[in-house]
């Protein structure tokens, strides 16, 4: 275990910054030598913001000189994934064919963070077009394969990818991904990670690249939970340029009423998942058990993946449709990349109507299933970290299911992954709490009660000293 | 297969062949193919759950209102 500042959560940062301990410049200055001398060895950076980041600082440290103190994310620095407009700074959504793309606008997040001081240093890796047309390998990315921190032979998970390798690696103290289905908590899950995909319309997307405008949700990744919620809370709210934002303004409250939290538990959901992810969630439930009573509950049968499915194909498919058109998909790195779109070029409108019309029954019934409960529990996800070079589903082919992120990611619902323990081989797994819409608190805090209990979170991988200079 | 998934797959397959043949190689026709069959019985899913007429999308549209003067 480490003591490194670089590794302390923003909780923890900002209290130094606050009280002038810690420098804002040399902070930044810190983390920007590790993400031009670490970043590279796992392909998890695209562009480091220097001058940007620089300038920053500086006014943040001016600010709280003169007494100015903005709050939490004041003087912290910070990384986007690179589907996030930065003004005048390449905005690649991970694909060759846009490596050169600048937008003269900040995304209403980066605007945001800007706001509340945080110092952007880093436009961070992903998957190309976060993996919109159907990638099935690591290296489908125009920056190489995210290689994960914690062995670099194996994969960080995508597709906020870099989002989470530097989080890992204490390249920064936070990091923004996306998620349209999985891109938050599968490097949440692989590389040991807290990651918070908030329920569907809590964060504005303007600005940033649309996969599928009815699942795209944009969220933190952290060291811990309780810095999930202090992100969040910055980057909530309405915005008039994402009309899918909700009214409502979003409040972090880490101190629950609740004495006793009630846990369910879908059916199954561990079945079939690799042996030491499902013998590491069952551990992770009986810490759970401690803080909330844990049943077992059932979902209605109704085909919730091809549900999702169907409506991400389809809108996928008309959000690139001038890309596909123009041929541009055979210039991206993966294989499968070049011809995936082709196949949604032939999905029927009635189909992608249907899907949505059984969307709304799939949320009632969902919603009536988890009632009785405070949050859901599932394995984050149902595989570790993969091997770098081989395709991610032919690696326990069996563990491809993913309900629970049809329902999460359909039903707008919110999710937070923790890190619950270690394979034999030094691999992170997870636990997710799945909870209600709009209710982002109570998974927050009980993924903050399990943190409480447990130290996984603390434990970083073997990263070497970048050299001075 | 069933003859009537077999027809639809067909039919699917040429819309695609028509529209993006000449930039597709016939290995990569034959992945659209699997995909294409992967939609389908996705497809089927959906259409095995009965629906009423008043089963509306799940998606609000709003009208854009006239900005005050």
């Amino acid at each position: 275990m480490r003591s490194d500042p670089l590794f302390m959560p923003v909780r923890e940062l900002s209290k130094h910054i606050k009280s002038g301990r810690i420098s804002p410049v040399e902070l930044t200055e810190l983390y920007l030598r590790r993400l031009e001398k670490i970043g590279p060895s796992y392909n998890s950076v695209v562009t480091v913001t220097r001058r940007r980041a620089l300038r920053q600082a500086r006014r943040a440290e001016k600010e709280m000189e003169a007494g100015n103190y903005r709050g939490l994310l004041h003087g912290i620095p910070y990384g986007v994934k690179d589907l996030i407009a930065t003004k005048g700074i390449p905005t690649s959504w991970g694909a060759a064919p846009f490596k050169d793309q600048v937008f003269d606008y900040d995304a209403a997040v980066v605007k945001k963070l800007d706001q509340a001081g945080a110092i952007l240093c880093a436009k961070l890796a992903m998957i190309e077009l976060a993996g919109g047309m159907g990638y099935r390998q690591p290296f489908a990315s125009f920056t190489g394969p995210p290689r994960n921190p914690w062995n670099p032979d194996t994969w960080t998970g995508g597709s906020s990818s870099g989002s989470g390798a530097a989080v890992v690696a204490g390249l920064v103290p936070f990091a923004i991904g996306s998620e349209t289905w999985g891109s938050i908590l599968s490097p949440s899950n692989n590389c040991g990670v807290a990651g918070l995909r908030p329920t569907y319309g809590r964060v504005s997307r303007h600005g940033a690249m649309a996969l599928c405008w009815t699942l795209d949700k944009l969220g933190p990744l952290c060291q811990t939970a309780d810095d999930c919620g202090l992100v969040l809370e910055t980057i909530s709210g309405p915005d008039p340029d994402d009309p899918t934002t909700t009214d409502e303004t979003w409040t972090y409250k880490p101190r629950s009423t609740k004495k006793r939290y009630k846990v369910g538990v879908l059916k199954g959901v561990a079945d079939d998942a690799q042996d030491e992810v499902r013998r590491n969630f069952e551990e992770a439930l009986k810490v759970v058990r401690r803080f909330a009573s844990v049943e077992e509950f059932e979902l209605p049968d109704l085909p919730y993946e091809a549900i999702t499915r169907t409506i991400l194909n389809a809108e996928a498919a008309s959000a690139f449709d001038e890309f596909v058109e123009a041929g541009l998909s055979h210039k991206l790195i993966a294989p499968e990349d070049h011809w995936g779109p082709y196949a949604r070029t032939a999905l029927l409108a009635t189909d992608y109507l249907r899907a949505m019309r059984l969307r709304g029954r799939m949320a009632k019934a969902v919603a009536e299933a988890m009632e009785p409960y405070d949050a859901v529990a599932a394995p984050t996800a149902k595989k570790a970290a993969t091997p770098i070079d081989q395709e991610f589903r032919k690696v326990a082919p069996g563990a491809t299911r993913d309900v629970m992120g049809a329902v999460g990611n359909g039903c707008g619902l919110p999710s937070i992954g923790v890190p619950d323990g270690f394979t034999q081989a030094d691999l992170p797994t997870g636990i997710q709490f799945m909870g209600h819409p709009y209710d982002e608190n109570t998974i927050i805090n009980i993924a903050r009660a399990y943190q409480g209990l447990t130290d996984w979170h603390r434990r970083h991988p073997p990263i070497p000293e970048p050299k001075k200079g | 297969m069933s003859d009537e998934k077999r027809r639809e797959l067909e039919a699917r397959l040429r819309v695609v062949a028509d529209r993006y043949g000449d930039r597709l190689t016939p290995e990569e026709l034959e992945e659209v193919r699997k995909a294409l069959e992967a939609n389908l019985d996705a497809a089927n899913a959906l259409r095995s759950i009965r629906l009423g007429n008043w089963d509306e999308p799940f998606s609000v549209f709003k009208p854009v209102r006239r900005r005050r003067v």
